[in-house]
C-alpha cells in the first residue's frame, strides 16, 4: 500500500482522537478513586495494627496481616501512579493526533480541490501527514499494550489483597476479647478490596 | 474555492487579490489574501484561517507555484490573518513571518520557531521585495495593539488590514467599491466596533491621508479604488469609534 492510499485510509478510519482523549479522563479518574481507596486501606491498616498491639498475643496473626495489608496499599499506589504517568503521557500523543487529524483534513480538502502549481508537494505533505498519523496511531496502541498490562499487575496485586482480607477475618475470630472489633475492621478491609476490584473492572472495561 | 485576480501589474510587480469562496461555511467570516509579487519574490498579506488555506493555495496556484512564497505579512495576530502558518510552513519551511514585534511570541502557538518571524518594530520598517520595497506602516490600535499595514510605493496601493473592512451580503460582493454611499454601510458597525481608539484612528488618517494611494485593500469586503480612497480616509475620520452599539 503506497503512502497516498494509506493516508485515505487513515482519514476513513474509524478512530476519533478525540474519543481517546475523553477515555483518557475516564482512566484517570478512575485511576484517582483508586488511589484513593488504596490510601484509605493504609489508614485502617494503621489502626488495625494498634488495636492488634492492645489485643496482644492474641491478634498476633492480625497484627502481622494488617502490616501486610499496608505495604499492599503502598503497592497499589504504586502500581496507579504508574498507570497515571502513562495515561499523561497518552495525552500528548491523543494531543498530537488530534491535530494532525485536522492538518489531515485540510490538506485531504486541498488534494481534492486540485492545485495547478505543486500537486507533487500537496501529496508529499498529505503522505508525510498520514504517515505521522499512522506512527502515533501505533505509539498510541503501543501505550495501551503496557497499560493493559500494568493493569492485570494491578488485578494481581488487588487479589492478594483480598486473600489477605479474608486471612484477617480468620484470624480476627481467635482474637478473644477483641474478636468482634478485629472482625469489624478485617470486613471494613474485605468491602474495601472489593471496592478496587471494581474500580479496577471498571477501568478494565474503558 | 476562491478566486485570485490580478488588481495591479507593471512589468514584473504584481499584486493578486484573493477573495470569495461560495464554498466558505457560513460560520467563517470571509477574508481577502493578497500576493504581492515582484520578480521571483513574493510576499503572502494576511494569509488567512487554517480552514480556508486549501481554498487561498489552489486560488494562488492558479498564478503563482505557492512554494515560492518566501515572505508572509501578518497585520496581527488574529486567527482569520495568520492561524494558517503551520500549512504554509509545511510547503516553505524557511518562510519568514513579518509580524509586531508584540505578537512575535504568541504567534508561534499557531506554528513556526524562532527562526519563522521577522519582528517589525513599533515605528514600521522597509521590507524588500526583489528589488523593490515595500513599507510596513503602523496602524496600532487599528484594532489590534500591534498592528500594521502593508504600503506599496510603486503600485500605490495599501493593504489595510481590517481598516476598510465591510461585511457584505451575497448581493453585494463585488471585489471593488462601485457605490461608496451603499457601500459604507456595511462597514459603519464593524468600525465603530472593533476600532477602539479615536486617537489612533485620527494619527493613521493623516498618515493616510498623506500618501498616494490608489487602492486601499481591506482584509474582510471590497477594494476602495481611485477617490472613493480619499472619501473612505475621510468617513472613517468622522466616524465615532471605540462604540459598543451603533
Amino acid at each position: 500500500m503506497n503512502d497516498l492510499s494509506e493516508g485515505s485510509r487513515v482519514l476513513q478510519s474509524d478512530a476519533h482522537p478525540e474519543n481517546d482523549l475523553q477515555r483518557i479522563v475516564l482512566v484517570n479518574e478512575q485511576i484517582k478513586a483508586v488511589v484513593a481507596t488504596a490510601f484509605s486501606i493504609n489508614l485502617m491498616a494503621l489502626n488495625a495494627i494498634f488495636l492488634a498491639k492492645r489485643a496482644g498475643q492474641a491478634a498476633l496473626g492480625f497484627g502481622v496481616l494488617s502490616n501486610e495489608l499496608r505495604t499492599f496499599s503502598v503497592d497499589l499506589a504504586d502500581v496507579m501512579k504508574a498507570l497515571r504517568d502513562m495515561t499523561s503521557d497518552s495525552v500528548n500523543v491523543v494531543s498530537d493526533q488530534v491535530r494532525l487529524a485536522r492538518t489531515l483534513g485540510i490538506l485531504s480538502r486541498l488534494k481534492a480541490a486540485g492545485v495547478a502549481r505543486g500537486q507533487q508537494a500537496v501529496d508529499a505533505a498529505f503522505a508525510r501527514h498520514a504517515a505521522r498519523v499512522e506512527r502515533d496511531e501505533a505509539a498510541l496502541r503501543e501505550r495501551q499494550r503496557k497499560l493493559r498490562q500494568v493493569l492485570a499487575d494491578a488485578r494481581q496485586r488487588v487479589e492478594l489483597g483480598g486473600v489477605l482480607a479474608r486471612s484477617a477475618k480468620i484470624e480476627a475470630a481467635y482474637g478473644g476479647g477483641f474478636a468482634q472489633p478485629l472482625m469489624q475492621v478485617s470486613s471494613e478491609f474485605d468491602r474495601t478490596i472489593q471496592a478496587i476490584r471494581g474500580s479496577l473492572d471498571a477501568l478494565a472495561a474503558i | 474555492m476562491k478566486t485570485a485576480t490580478t488588481i495591479y501589474s507593471a512589468g514584473d510587480h504584481q499584486w493578486l487579490a484573493v477573495t470569495r469562496d461560495p464554498q466558505r461555511p457560513d460560520y467563517l467570516i470571509d477574508t481577502n489574501e493578497y500576493l504581492v509579487s515582484h520578480g521571483e519574490a513574493a510576499i503572502l498579506c494576511d494569509p488567512g484561517g487554517m480552514e480556508i488555506f486549501p481554498a487561498v493555495f489552489s486560488a494562488i496556484s492558479e498564478h503563482v507555484d505557492p512554494r515560492n512564497i518566501q515572505h508572509i505579512f501578518a497585520s496581527h495576530q488574529d486567527p482569520d490573518i495568520v492561524s494558517s502558518l503551520a500549512l504554509w510552513l509545511e510547503f516553505n519551511p524557511r518562510l519568514k513571518c513579518y509580524l509586531s514585534w508584540l505578537w512575535a511570541s504568541f504567534v508561534p502557538h499557531f506554528g513556526g520557531d524562532r527562526e519563522t518571524f521577522i519582528p517589525i518594530p513599533d515605528a514600521g520598517m522597509k521590507i524588500p521585495l526583489g528589488n523593490a520595497s515595500l513599507e510596513a506602516v503602523p496602524a496600532h490600535f487599528l484594532h489590534s495593539s500591534g498592528n500594521f499595514h502593508l504600503y506599496d510605493a510603486q503600485a500605490r496601493i495599501l493593504f489595510s488590514g481590517d481598516v476598510g473592512a465591510a461585511l457584505l451580503p451575497p448581493d453585494e460582493d463585488d471585489l471593488i467599491v462601485k457605490n461608496f454611499d451603499t457601500h459604507i454601510r456595511h462597514a459603519e458597525a464593524f468600525h465603530r466596533r472593533w476600532m477602539g481608539s479615536d486617537r489612533a484612528k485620527r494619527d493613521w488618517c493623516e498618515r493616510a491621508a498623506a500618501m498616494q494611494i490608489d487602492m486601499l485593500c481591506p482584509q474582510h469586503g471590497a477594494i476602495y479604488q481611485g477617490e472613493d480612497v480619499r472619501r473612505f480616509i475621510e468617513w472613517f475620520h468622522d466616524l465615532e469609534v471605540g462604540q459598543l452599539r451603533v
